[in-house]
């Protein structure tokens, strides 16, 4: 079964065509990767699925919902959460805030409730509060609860971002280079606690990476963007081997990874 | 009635066409800062106005030394332009200097904040100024043109022959710099990507002073004209004609030089259009009085509809 | 000498400590406004007794009913004793309707970093809301002499004032809160114009502001049968509606409400991404700001008696951003210290600056100019200000402080949390993770309607 189809979707920015005709499915349950060279078109994909640019035609289904027309927000509620490949964090608000932001659209608390002091109202911030803290222990950042987002380290911030995506309650969570300036050891980290989210929060991920280690080790499902056109779609091994992937990557003399 | 409007309508343009040169020099102050650094010059008005008050001194202190009668009017207006214009950019760089660029990398707000601090600190100081030296801040200057010429049912200053000329000679003059000049280019490449450029070995903070003095010495030049178009000038004069001068670059595409000249026009004409027949065609209901906020509408309704104005591109955040 | 400051530093920090040391101090500034001259300044440092109030380690609770008492009691008992009862009570209540502007205008400007410049429009429709059906206004042009409406219902008025307010709020913000957000701060700055110049207008073709002369004979308010028209009688009045703002913006900030404005200063396109919708967040904290706004110009009209368009020009409006930026954007205890600071300045510091400038000038010790006479200084003043905290204090005098919870807490709560998070998904594949279903009923029904706030 899919969770995500995206078929004859269409980008144009100006004259420059972002994304061509893109199909693509992701099978619930997954771990799919989106590589590419840079300019791919590949982050303008993720920002198509969550609503911050519409496509030009085509048709984006969460689960049989189309996601056309949708703001992101209303997307995120869907069930799509995603992190950013420069780190979007609520800088200035401490980190239990930055996870409790994200699960806005869950609470119901209103004004007139928040000031009449409702007890159902207090009882639901509690609950928030304490799955917010929850979330930040099985991230390991219980002891950063109090911090400004900001003062924490690099890695940490990153960590902090899928906490955020998680509080959401995605079925579909997308990771734009999660592993983006990690050491080899964090880079480690970071693969096991991606199979560990996928079976404990039930989870189907689509990340964008150019770490081709990472990449072959994790994706059971691997599709390929080249100048916004879809030019390989498969298995890791069998992307490892495609030409038309070397050539897109070894003929331009970038990365080789794999 | 429409007869009426019909007749009139050849006045309406042309004093439409100058106060259209007045709004269309100053909005190209807003704009070039904006496509600079992104950031609505509050005190641009005030500058404007700084200009104005500068040119008043000057042609006061020369009819106040008996000087006035005996110099060539022509000589006499340009130097007055020229010596304005020089303050004023430099009071637009030191503004620069003082207030944005250390806030170049604080949040958008900040900036916004400071640029209102010093529009209210220049109008203060000239009120100051003016206040003291003519005992009142409502300050009438002398005009060197204002006989008036008659074409047909049409009046005109000829000191708007002045105000059109200098400003469509100011405005092509900057037009080729910007597009023809090494440092023209070094502007649009700042524009652009402030780090790119500052890679390609453009000293971007002079390229921004330099803009800010551009911008600053227009507004400062379109100030003296304005004195002289309107005679009577205050040190308030700057915030709402800048309100209208930031509406007509909005208009005309924030950041396009062109379409800030485009604008001012449109403005302009617009502007001078309900002021004169706003009371005839709603039946009194709506007299001249509403026609500031006939300029706000129409921001309001650019900013809805075309929020990249008429000539700019749309831009998206990178996310 | 050395091993004392510790042990001294620890009992400074014991609530019982702080609790008498707070007492002396107050007593000793209530008695110096009470017996002694120079009343202005015994009048501040009482109120910066409560700012010392503020960072003590009392209760809650106890910080509360002290500061009421402060207030209530204390100031107003203590003033009386001088000659200038009236005029002390005069400054105190605008000051509290400055302090309750000065909160709507955080709200908008520190929680959701949104710039209004034009925030004294909401002000000014409050009062007009009060001043034209509480005079006899109306009756040009509703048939009928039914106005002015009776003192009685100025209660009324103010959940109207309030209303109105928040509606233009939203009426504004709905064209305006699409586009950029710098764009903002100039139509805003537009906003309060347009509507001052409507209200100057407004007395043709149709009488209903009575223009540029204003509207005069406002009634005053009746409580119990009371008419209201002693400095004193608003004092208590405004203190009352200070106490509901302040409480009702510290219920918000620390909500899903509040935190929501935070994100979406922080980065819009990440709160999206997490759900909160924009333009809503966006509208909620303007018409938010703007009732608190219109609900203190329902009560300035009715304290005035006499309201005309040039008390709401855009030096009110930057008069108030001033105090929200001097205090500390976002920081309630700043802005209220702004808002005190600045509302001094305006109405007592500078004009009795002036009069001594000019009894010196007079007695032929200096020659001032008049153009330099400090209440004409305002300008020059906030600006230099706000260029000042701009670039080197954008936090403020009292920056904002940032909620800390108690690890133990926090621990609790979660393990509460999870023990009450039960439900495993229907179907079939079970996440490790209670509370984790793929139901996602609310999250559906938010999407349709868009989560709504």
């Amino acid at each position: 079964m899919n969770v995500l189809e995206v078929s004859g979707v269409h980008k144009q920015f100006g004259g420059l065509v972002a994304l061509d005709d893109v199909n693509f499915q992701v099978r619930k349950g997954s771990v799919t990767a989106v590589i590419g060279p840079n300019g791919a078109g590949k982050t303008t994909f993720f920002n198509l699925i969550t609503g911050v640019y519409q496509p030009d035609r085509g048709d984006i289904r969460l689960e049989g919902k189309p996601l056309v027309g949708l703001r992101p927000d209303q997307v995120a509620m869907l069930g799509i959460a995603r992190t950013f490949q420069n780190i979007r964090l609520f800088a200035d608000l401490p980190v239990l805030d930055n996870v409790l932001v994200a699960m806005h659209g869950r609470l119901s608390a209103r004004i007139p409730g928040i000031l009449l002091g409702r007890r159902q109202i207090r009882q639901e911030e509690r609950r928030a509060i304490g799955e917010a803290y929850w979330l930040l222990e099985y991230m390991g950042l219980a002891p950063y609860a109090n911090e400004i987002a900001k003062n924490l380290p690099y890695g940490t911030q990153r960590r902090l971002e899928i906490a955020r995506a998680l509080a959401t309650h995605p079925k579909l969570l997308l990771l734009d280079e999660p592993a983006a300036g990690m050491s080899p050891r964090e880079t480690r980290e970071l693969t096991e606690m991606i199979h560990r989210l996928r079976e404990d929060f039930g989870l189907t991920v689509v990340l964008i990476e150019h770490d081709m280690k990472l990449v072959m080790n994790i994706s059971e499902h691997i599709l390929v963007l080249d100048y916004g056109r879809a030019i390989a779609e498969g298995p890791p091994e069998e992307i490892r081997n495609n030409p038309r992937v070397i050539e897109a990557y070894l003929g331009r003399g970038a990365v080789s990874g794999a | 009635m429409i007869a009426q409007t019909l007749q009139s309508l050849p006045q309406v343009l042309v004093d439409g066409v100058t106060l259209g040169a007045v709004y269309a020099t100053v909005a190209i102050g807003y704009t070039m800062v904006y496509g600079i650094l992104e950031l609505i010059n509050f005190a641009h008005g005030e500058i404007f106005m700084s200009g104005a008050f500068i040119g008043t001194a000057i042609l006061l202190v020369l009819n106040g030394a008996g000087w006035l009668a005996h110099l060539p009017k022509l000589l006499v207006l340009l130097l007055t332009l020229l010596v304005a214009m020089a303050l004023t950019g430099l009071l637009g760089m030191g503004i620069e200097r003082v207030a944005y660029r250390p806030l170049r990398h604080a949040p958008r707000l900040i900036p916004l904040i400071s640029a209102i601090g010093v529009s209210f600190v220049l109008q203060d100081v000239v009120r100051f100024i003016a206040e003291w030296r003519t005992g009142n801040y409502i300050v009438t200057g002398v005009t060197l043109y204002g006989s008036e010429v008659n074409f047909g049912s049409i009046t005109v200053k000829s000191n708007a022959l002045f105000v059109l000329g200098a400003a469509v000679v100011m405005m092509a003059g900057l037009d080729l710099f910007v597009r023809k000049t090494k440092w023209g280019t070094a502007m649009r490449a700042v524009a652009q990507d402030k780090d790119t450029a500052a890679l390609m070995s453009i000293n971007v903070n002079r390229v921004i002073a330099l803009t800010f003095f551009m911008g600053s010495a227009l507004g400062g030049a379109t100030g003296v004209l304005f004195a002289q178009q309107y005679g009577t000038i205050d040190p308030y004069i700057g915030f709402i004609l800048g309100l209208k001068a930031f509406t007509a670059a909005v208009l005309g595409g924030i950041g396009n030089i062109r379409g800030a000249m485009f604008g001012g026009f449109v403005l302009g004409i617009l502007e001078m259009f309900a002021s004169a027949e706003l009371g005839p065609l709603t039946g009194g209901v709506l007299g001249a009085e509403y026609k500031d906020v006939f300029a706000f509408i129409i921001l309001i309704a650019v900013l809805l509809f075309k929020p990249e104005g008429l000539f700019g591109q749309a831009v998206k955040e990178k996310v | 000498m050395k091993d004392r400051m510790p042990r001294l530093r620890a009992r400074l920090r014991q609530p019982r400590t702080q609790a008498m040391l707070l007492a002396a101090y107050t007593a000793l500034s209530a008695a110096g406004l009470a017996f002694g001259g120079l009343s202005i300044l015994w009048f501040l440092l009482l109120l910066v007794s409560l700012l010392l109030l503020y960072y003590s380690d009392l209760p809650r609770m106890v910080k509360w009913v002290w500061a009421g008492v402060v207030v209530a009691v204390l100031l107003p008992v203590c003033a009386s004793n001088g000659s200038s009862y009236e005029s002390f009570m005069e400054v105190a209540t605008q000051m509290g309707i400055f302090v309750a502007m000065a909160l709507g205008l955080n709200v908008v400007v520190g929680f959701a970093g949104l710039l209004d410049l034009g925030f004294i429009a909401f002000f000014a429709l409050g009062a007009y809301t009060y001043a034209i059906f509480f005079s006899d206004q109306a009756n040009h042009f509703i048939a009928g002499h039914h106005f002015p409406l009776s003192g009685d219902l100025f209660w009324l008025c103010l959940p109207v004032g309030l209303f109105v307010a928040a509606l233009f709020g939203v009426l504004l913000g709905l064209p305006v809160l699409r586009v950029k957000g710098d764009y903002l701060a100039i139509v805003t700055l537009g906003f309060g114009e347009i509507i001052r110049i409507i209200f100057n207008n407004l007395d043709k073709p149709v009488n209903i502001t009575n223009g540029a002369i204003g509207i005069s004979s406002v009634q005053a308010p009746r409580f119990f049968g009371i008419s209201l028209s002693f400095p004193h009688q608003f004092y208590y009045l405004v203190l009352v509606l200070l106490a509901i703002v302040l409480y009702a913006v510290q219920r918000l900030e620390h909500s899903r409400v509040g935190r929501a404005w935070k994100a979406v200063r922080e980065d819009e396109i990440a709160a999206q991404a997490m759900g909160v919708p924009l333009v809503r967040t966006k509208l909620v904290a303007f018409a938010v700001g703007a009732s608190f706004s219109g609900l203190m110009g329902v009560v300035f009209a009715a304290k005035q008696a006499f309201i005309d368009p040039t008390s709401f020009t855009m030096l009110e409006s930057i008069t108030i951003l001033v105090m929200v930026i001097l205090g500390g954007m976002g920081s309630l205890p700043g802005v209220v210290v702004g808002a005190c600071l600045v509302t001094l300045l305006n109405i007592q510091l500078m004009p009795e600056l002036t009069n001594w400038l000019n009894t010196l000038t007079t007695a032929g010790v200096i020659n001032f100019p008049s153009a330099l006479s400090p209440s004409k200084m305002q300008r020059l003043i906030f600006g230099i200000i706000l260029i000042l905290f701009a670039v080197f204090r954008p936090q403020g005098m009292i920056p904002a402080k940032t909620r800390r919870y108690d690890d133990a807490v926090l621990s609790r709560l979660a393990a509460e949390w999870r023990e009450t998070a039960g439900g495993a998904r229907r179907d079939g594949a079970h996440p490790a993770v209670p509370g984790y279903t793929s139901g996602h009923a609310a999250g559906q029904e938010g999407a349709k309607e868009g989560a709504s706030l």
